[in-house]
């Protein structure tokens, strides 16, 4: 029994983490006003890009170096990407729904196509993916033995630690540092911040590029645990999933972790009582829907007090009141 | 010359205007992109006009020629008329309908089965008239329904059907591949042909062609609809909405009515895309996808400038380029994903289009 609980915690932290933090990269773009549906072709391109250094930088060497210069190249590889949606959204003021849909679309056309080409050029073998096997994992000595809890510290995927990080210092500076505040007063009421001499615009674009920064990381964590390669697969919609939870908590980050959790946790339950159950493996798909559903129900009753950024969607105008 | 001057300056046509710029940019963007892979732009674009049937090719297989290109072409355009219009009813009062995908996997899974279990009971005509009925019924009750949580619970509409959409696509996954699988094609068992909406296949004077019997119903669809949202009590609530709810609701217009209403019948129209897709231009579905073009037809609504009409030229646009390019990589030996890229370059030109033209007051 315990051994069932041990795996559908590992299991649901391992998914439930990246999902937090492409939702934290979310928030980030949708509190400074700016609507965000293109989180799922940002990860895809960030994991594309990491994917490319992994592979590259593998042929020449060997170690934990590439491993770590991939999540910095998906990094840069989804900010740079991010970028045109906030062109797309800032300075041409596109629909920004819109502009989110065509930037998923952009993203999986371009990289499916690039890696295709650069297999052909780069590696000299015809193929649609990058393979790169899943990470390494670690266990913490004393703290995983601690019955229950200690599987959050049993099979920990490097990656999972740098996420935990990275999502400390972004929760302190949407927080804590006049940055934060004023990325957040961007979504609430530009025109005050426009008045207190900080460019809005500017703002907003740095919030987008943090989105595409930190879904990179996302992308990469996907690339290197559920699919062990960079291919088309890499589209299943979790930059869907991610915003979801965004909405779910209310635009905060704290809550937003706990519903990532749930989708996590929902989800490597399912597949354990699947396996419990002895049932075949098509039977995974019918619990697939779990955490889909349970967004939806929970949303039903949560929707009421929520309540988005007031100038979300809105570009923003210097005349207009 | 009045006509022509409207044309060129006036505001009737400033949609039109938009989409056609968009659209030279981004012919003159994939030219660059095949001219630095090496390969001529001129004989590349030609070759999805050859794929499509729009241009003779240099030499046909047995039993095929430029008219079964473009009956094939027009039986590909089908659902993407339907999709798009979905997304541009929608869209016309303010909503967005990315749950396309979603209706269209219910609406042609539905249709699937019920057609499967009443065997060869009905006639053909019946059969066909039964796909229909039931991809425009599961199409409105999955619409009807994001539009009830909206109304009735604030439920942001974006995500529900994102939701549904995922919801759909592994509920329908896992029902094929336990019960429903074909097991040489890993796809659904094929729905029969007194079914399908599609005469496969057919050979007549001397050719072997495909007919799509849903297009003439697409061309009509979208005209009716021009006249429902242009002319009608109904379509100017719809369009009232999507102006202003505040407006809207100030002038005594039900917006929980006009909601599920505008839902409903975004999601007939995603429904018929469906059966049109999965019962029609495919025999099968495959599982563990959901269909891309409900995602596509967002931009191509967009491109049609959530006009019905614009809507038809849009899709057929989009459909040049995707059914074209099959013959283009093959004849180029390029990638086929260069048509997406292309495809998708259109759509952020499109998408900024409005920026191009300039703006007209402050309303929007």
């Amino acid at each position: 029994m315990t051994e069932l609980l041990n795996m559908m915690i590992i299991d649901g932290l391992s998914f439930a983490l990246p999902l937090f933090i492409m939702a934290i990269g979310g928030i980030y773009s949708e509190k400074s006003g700016i609507t965000n549906l293109a989180l799922e072709g940002f990860q895809g391109v960030g994991a594309f890009t990491g994917a490319f250094a992994a592979v590259f930088l593998a042929q020449s060497m060997t170690g934990a170096l590439p491993y770590y210069v991939s999540f910095l190249c998906a990094i840069i590889g989804g900010g740079v990407f991010a970028l045109l949606h906030a062109l797309l959204c800032i300075r041409f003021r596109a629909n920004q729904v819109i502009s989110g849909v065509v930037m998923n679309i952009l993203a999986m056309a371009m990289t499916t196509f690039l890696t295709k080409r650069i297999n052909a050029a780069v590696f000299g073998h015809a193929g649609n993916k990058f393979l790169l096997g899943t990470s390494a994992r670690f266990t913490v000595p004393v703290l995983s033995d601690i019955p229950v809890l200690g599987a959050v510290f049993t099979d920990v995927y490097p990656f999972e630690v740098i996420i935990l990080v990275v999502a400390v210092v972004m929760s302190y500076v949407l927080y804590r540092t006049p940055f934060g505040l004023r990325l957040r007063a961007c979504g609430d009421n530009p025109h005050s911040v426009d008045a207190a001499g900080v460019d809005v615009n500017r703002v907003r674009s740095v919030a987008v590029v943090i989105s595409g920064c930190l879904s990179g990381i996302a992308g990469m964590s996907f690339a290197y645990s559920i699919s062990a390669n960079f291919s088309a697969d890499i589209y299943l919609g979790y930059g869907y999933l991610s915003i979801a939870a965004l909405i779910f908590g209310n635009w905060t980050i704290l809550p937003a972790f706990g519903a990532c959790l749930l989708f996590g946790l929902a989800r490597s339950g399912g597949t354990v009582l699947i396996q419990q159950l002895g049932l075949p493996s098509s039977y995974n798909d019918l619990v697939r829907i779990l955490p889909y559903v349970l967004t939806l129900v929970l949303l039903i009753f949560f929707s009421r007090s929520n309540r988005s950024p007031r100038a979300l969607g809105e570009p923003y105008e210097k005349g207009k009141r | 010359m009045r006509l022509l001057r409207s044309l060129f300056f006036g505001d009737r046509f400033r949609m039109l205007r938009a989409s056609f710029w968009a659209l030279l940019f981004s012919l003159a963007a994939g030219a660059v992109i095949l001219f630095l892979m090496g390969k001529d732009p001129v004989s590349a674009y030609a070759n999805l006009l050859q794929g499509s049937g729009l241009l003779p090719k240099v030499k046909y297989a047995g039993r095929q020629n430029q008219l079964t290109d473009f009956l094939s072409f027009l039986d590909a355009m089908t659902p993407m008329v339907f999709a798009s219009l979905s997304v541009a009813v929608a869209l016309r009062s303010g909503f967005f309908n990315i749950g396309v995908p979603g209706q269209m996997l219910a609406a042609g899974f539905c249709a699937h089965i019920v057609t499967a279990a009443l065997g060869n009971v009905l006639p053909s005509p019946l059969a066909k008239l039964l796909v229909l009925v039931i991809g425009i019924a599961a199409g409105a009750a999955m619409g009807a329904f994001m539009g009830w949580l909206k109304d009735r619970f604030n439920v942001n509409e974006v995500v529900t059907s994102i939701m549904l959409n995922s919801i759909a696509m592994y509920l329908i996954t896992f029902y094929i591949n336990t019960f429903y699988v074909d097991p040489v094609s890993r796809q659904s068992r094929a729905i029969s042909d007194a079914a399908r909406l599609t005469l496969s296949g057919v050979r007549t004077h001397g050719m072997k062609a495909d007919f799509a019997l849903a297009f003439p119903l697409a061309i009509l669809v979208a005209f009716l609809l021009r006249t429902f949202l242009d002319r009608t009590t109904y379509g100017f609530e719809i369009r009232a909405l999507g102006l202003s709810r505040g407006a809207a609701r100030y002038a005594g217009i039900s917006l929980s009515r006009t909601t599920l209403l505008t839902m409903a019948l975004s999601g007939a129209l995603g429904g018929l895309a469906g059966v049109a897709y999965f019962c029609g231009y495919f025999a099968s579905i495959q599982p563990g996808t959901v269909p891309g073009m409900g995602f596509d037809a967002i931009a191509v609504a967009l491109l049609g400038g959530n006009h019905a009409l614009g809507c038809i030229l849009a899709s057929f646009l989009i459909t040049v380029i995707s059914k074209g390019s099959v013959y283009m990589s093959s004849r180029l030996s390029v990638e086929p994903e260069i048509a997406s890229l292309i495809t998708s370059v259109i759509l952020i030109f499109s998408a900024c289009s409005a920026s191009f033209v300039g703006r007209r007051g402050g309303h929007d």
